[in-house]
């Protein structure tokens, strides 16, 4: 733990052990999403399917490091992750990105993959409400996580037809507003 | 049908707990979110409790009230 780390956010007025749930959860969420996703992506074949592959693998990706980049956070708080994997899974700030029951349904599965970035994006937004001003170090690493979460839903809404995003694809970089938190 | 009226302290019981139900208030209206993933425990994000009105609450959340409407409704809450 860092001692004075921790000292400043109280100090500050933030309830840290709150702070520490609400960043848990939210780990929790990225690490079940990329795990969830694996299964939504290699679910996507065919000509419908063929379209999404790349930025459904994008967003698995830089989920997955959202996790790295809050475990440290967590830890310098005074925090923790759960023993038991399994509770970790039930933790999660967001509900499981579940496999449609038609698998070869693309419109499902965008359905899925756009309300779990969805909560995403509320999940660290409600951090950076709590944190901005006050808390540098977790406001700065929410916000770059944030950032790639409206990305990633707006890629999948505008797959769903819900108009342009604005957004141009990754092509093989990933987290460009994580990546400094994971060094 | 008749609708049940809660009051605050009524309200106060259901907090979703030790297996007890857990039932919001939210603009007059009393929502049930027991089995809402976003409420385990009776707890929202580490920040809200269940068995309280969080009306004033909504204005710092990363969402609108339009959310409640997920939520199946329960009752109202009796005006103080």
């Amino acid at each position: 733990m860092g001692k004075v780390a921790r000292e400043m956010v109280e100090k500050a007025g933030i309830d840290v052990d709150k702070l520490i749930k609400l960043l848990v959860d939210n780990a929790a969420a990225e690490l079940t999403t990329f795990y969830y996703y694996t299964i939504l992506r290699v679910n996507l074949i065919g000509l419908e399917g063929e379209g999404l592959k790349e930025i459904a693998e994008t967003a698995r990706i830089e989920d997955r490091n959202h996790f790295e980049a809050l475990v440290p956070r967590i830890y310098e708080l005074g925090g923790k992750l759960p023993e038991s994997m399994v509770d970790f899974h039930n933790m999660s700030a967001c509900p499981p990105a579940r496999l449609p029951k038609d698998p070869t349904d693309i419109k499902a599965m965008l359905k899925v993959l756009v309300e779990a970035e969805r909560c995403a994006v509320r999940g660290y937004t409600a951090v950076c409400n709590l944190t901005a001003g006050k808390d540098h170090r977790t406001y700065a690493l929410a916000q770059a996580i944030l950032h790639e979460e409206v990305e990633h839903e707006s890629w999948f809404s505008e797959f769903l037809g819900e108009g342009p995003s604005g957004h141009y694809l990754r092509r093989g970089e990933t987290s460009p507003f994580v990546a400094p938190f994971m060094r | 049908m008749s609708i049940r009226i809660f009051t605050m302290e009524e309200l106060r019981g259901y907090d979703g707990r030790d297996g007890r139900p857990g039932y919001v208030a939210f603009d007059g209206i009393v929502y049930d979110v027991t089995d809402s993933w976003h409420w385990k425990n009776g707890n929202h994000w580490a920040l809200h409790d269940a068995g309280r009105d969080l009306t004033c609450q909504i204005e710092g959340a990363p969402h609108t009230g339009e959310m409640m409407r997920r939520l199946r409704i329960v009752g109202k809450l009796k005006k103080s």
